[in-house]
């Protein structure tokens, strides 16, 4: 009875977060344990007092605050300086632009949104394909995700009780490969049809593009640099982070309004609780998972399947390309992960951040897959594409995706290396 | 005139659930100045070297604070993290069936959630007890009223305000739903991944 409840519920477009408190409630009640009735508003209460959850309004507040104060205009002008002049230079600036990019936001939709609108418009006046240009953009916002900061990765961190300073190095690498993919891809396109000519800046303005989005750039060497070095934790660098980008919106590029402050405050605020109160019911509906024993009855199915941790991976992999078409991205990781990380490190003796990085990039992809894609339903109305038009030119990107998945699925080490 | 009063009570119920939920998210707001201000003041007094023990505690009680008063607006303004693929294909009027549905599901997690906090914080046994803490710990064995918290000196029980507080707010904005049937706007969650 209670899965079906669950699944139904979820369909009937319940709110996550109150399908599974109220699955809990339903479990507790057919199970006789209603005990745990009297301890499960506090359960849901200290399910959220985690140190690293306070980096998720940090977050979303640095990109708010980016958002309003030019700082995209000037990380896109810097990214020029570096790749305008190759043939489809655009295309790499768009590319290069969004890894600068991702590393101050932490998540897909917020940097598909703002790059589609600054991008895809230059991008056609350049003479590129309009779904060529918002495929790219899209595309190159699958990189926020897993380029630290990430959202998706301090959510898994909190689950997965993994510190989130090492979950965001094993997302380094990862982010490089799919970044050096991506490029290829534009490569490959561009044998086939003709990019516009791109031109390199004269060197004046080059040094005055860089010069401009120097202090912009200060923003991601604070965040990763903090982290690597350990000086800060990732909640203390998002905050640092925050200021950076609120002096410099207002004080050096005045664009900033501070009167709209309260307003982004309102936004994160709202956004940031959505996000942990799915977290917060998340941890009642442990109670379920735990009782149920679901990790061990499904590891008893699939370990008769196979012993290798790389097909389990793969088997994983393909599981939640579904899910990830019906779920997006941090609803989908928090139902998950407590079911599946006992599994891949108990029965399969997976690191937990290689484990983390794949099912984050898995999930993410998900963004930019119909029915439910949320990436590509932004990317199609901030870049006035139609979502066919750019469906036809992001596929050889999905590929792309599709294939580090599978090297991150047998290399660890892709994910391990870079954690002392 | 029957009628027109029979009417009137759930628009006044939307009015009041309207204006408790600006009120909730203008003070989850504050909070997340709050959670900000706070962090930057443990990373000042760190780097001076002399960090003030109490904040990291604080600011994560404020973060909670600011979660479930936000949860409760968001509910307010239908805009809690939901699965619409189903429902976004359903002719009209099933969609309109499936959305009341949604609105009993969300009514009874909040009547629960007002029914928990109510056996947790126990107001009517500790009344009975004459307010007296332990003679209330003696008779029901529920210990909320004696938990402290680890660095600020304050009551635990002060901090767990927040879950009966947003319970009750959650409670009062499904209620205004479920009675409204006016045909609803339609607005899909703006956060994702």
């Amino acid at each position: 009875m209670t899965p079906a409840l669950f699944f139904t519920k979820l369909l009937l477009a319940v709110p996550v977060a109150i399908t599974l408190a109220l699955t809990a409630m339903w479990y507790i009640w057919e199970s006789d344990n209603t005990i745990l009735y009297d301890s499960f508003a506090q359960r849901m209460f200290s399910g959220i007092e985690a140190y690293g959850l306070l980096a998720i309004p940090l977050f979303m507040l640095t990109g708010e605050l980016m958002n309003e104060g030019g700082m995209t205009r000037r990380l896109i002008s810097a990214a020029r300086v570096f790749v305008g002049g190759f043939r489809g230079g655009l295309a790499y600036i768009n590319l290069l632009a969004n890894m600068f990019m991702a590393a101050i936001v932490g998540s897909a939709a917020a940097q598909i949104a703002v790059m589609s609108r600054a991008m895809v418009p230059a991008m056609e006046d350049e003479g590129y394909d309009r779904g060529f240009a918002a495929a790219t953009t899209a595309a190159g916002g699958l990189l926020a995700p897993v380029i630290p900061p990430s959202m998706l990765f301090v959510i898994y961190g909190v689950l997965a009780q993994v510190p989130i300073g090492d979950m965001f190095l094993a997302g380094i690498l990862p982010g490089l490969i799919l970044s050096v993919c991506f490029a290829v891809v534009i490569a490959l396109i561009g044998l086939k049809q003709q990019f516009p000519k791109g031109e390199w800046m004269a060197a004046g303005e080059a040094g005055k593009a860089l010069l401009y989005a120097l202090p912009a750039m200060l923003i991601p060497a604070a965040i990763i640099g903090g982290i690597i070095g350990g000086v800060a934790t990732p909640t203390e660098s998002a905050a640092v982070a925050s200021v950076v980008a609120f002096a410099l919106g207002w004080l050096v590029y005045r664009e900033l309004d501070p009167r709209r402050l309260f307003e982004m405050f309102k936004r994160t605020a709202l956004n940031a609780a959505l996000i942990i109160f799915m977290i917060a019911a998340a941890n009642v509906f442990g109670w379920v998972i735990i009782y149920e024993a679901v990790p061990q009855r499904l590891a008893a199915f699939i370990t008769t399947i196979t012993e290798n941790p790389f097909l389990f991976l793969l088997i994983v992999n393909v599981v939640l390309l579904f899910v990830g078409m019906i779920i997006d991205g941090i609803a989908a990781i928090i139902l998950v992960t407590p079911i599946l990380l006992p599994i891949a490190i108990d029965s399969y003796g997976i690191s937990p951040y290689q484990f983390g990085v794949v099912i984050s990039l898995n999930l993410v992809l998900g963004l930019l897959t119909p029915p439910v894609g949320v990436g590509l339903y932004i990317a199609s109305a901030m870049g006035e594409t139609p979502t066919g038009r750019i469906l036809r030119q992001l596929w050889p990107f999905l590929i792309a995706v599709a294939l580090v998945l599978v090297l991150l699925s047998y290399a660890p080490w892709l994910s391990t290396a870079l954690i002392g | 005139m029957c009628t027109r009063a029979h009417r009137a009570n759930p628009l006044m119920l939307n009015k009041i659930s309207k204006t408790w939920a600006r009120v909730e998210l203008a003070c989850a707001a504050i909070l997340a100045v709050g959670v900000t201000l706070l962090i930057l003041l443990n990373v000042v007094t760190r780097t001076a070297g002399a960090p003030i023990y109490w904040v990291d505690e604080a600011a994560i009680y404020t973060m909670v604070w600011m979660t479930f008063l936000g949860a409760s607006a968001a509910i307010q303004m239908r805009q809690q993290v939901a699965i619409t693929i189903l429902t976004d294909v359903l002719p009209d009027g099933a969609q309109r069936i499936a959305a009341k549905l949604v609105d009993v599901a969300v009514f009874v997690f909040a009547v629960a959630m007002v029914w928990f906090c109510w056996r947790w914080f126990n107001p009517w046994a500790l009344g009975q007890a004459g307010w007296d803490v332990m003679a209330f710990q003696g008779s029901t064995f529920n210990f909320i009223y004696a938990e402290p918290t680890s660095t600020l000196g304050v009551p635990k029980w002060i901090i767990w305000l927040v879950m009966p507080i947003s319970s009750g707010g959650m409670l009062l904005h499904a209620l205004a739903h479920l009675l409204n049937f006016a045909p609803p706007e339609k607005r899909g969650p703006e956060v994702a991944t």
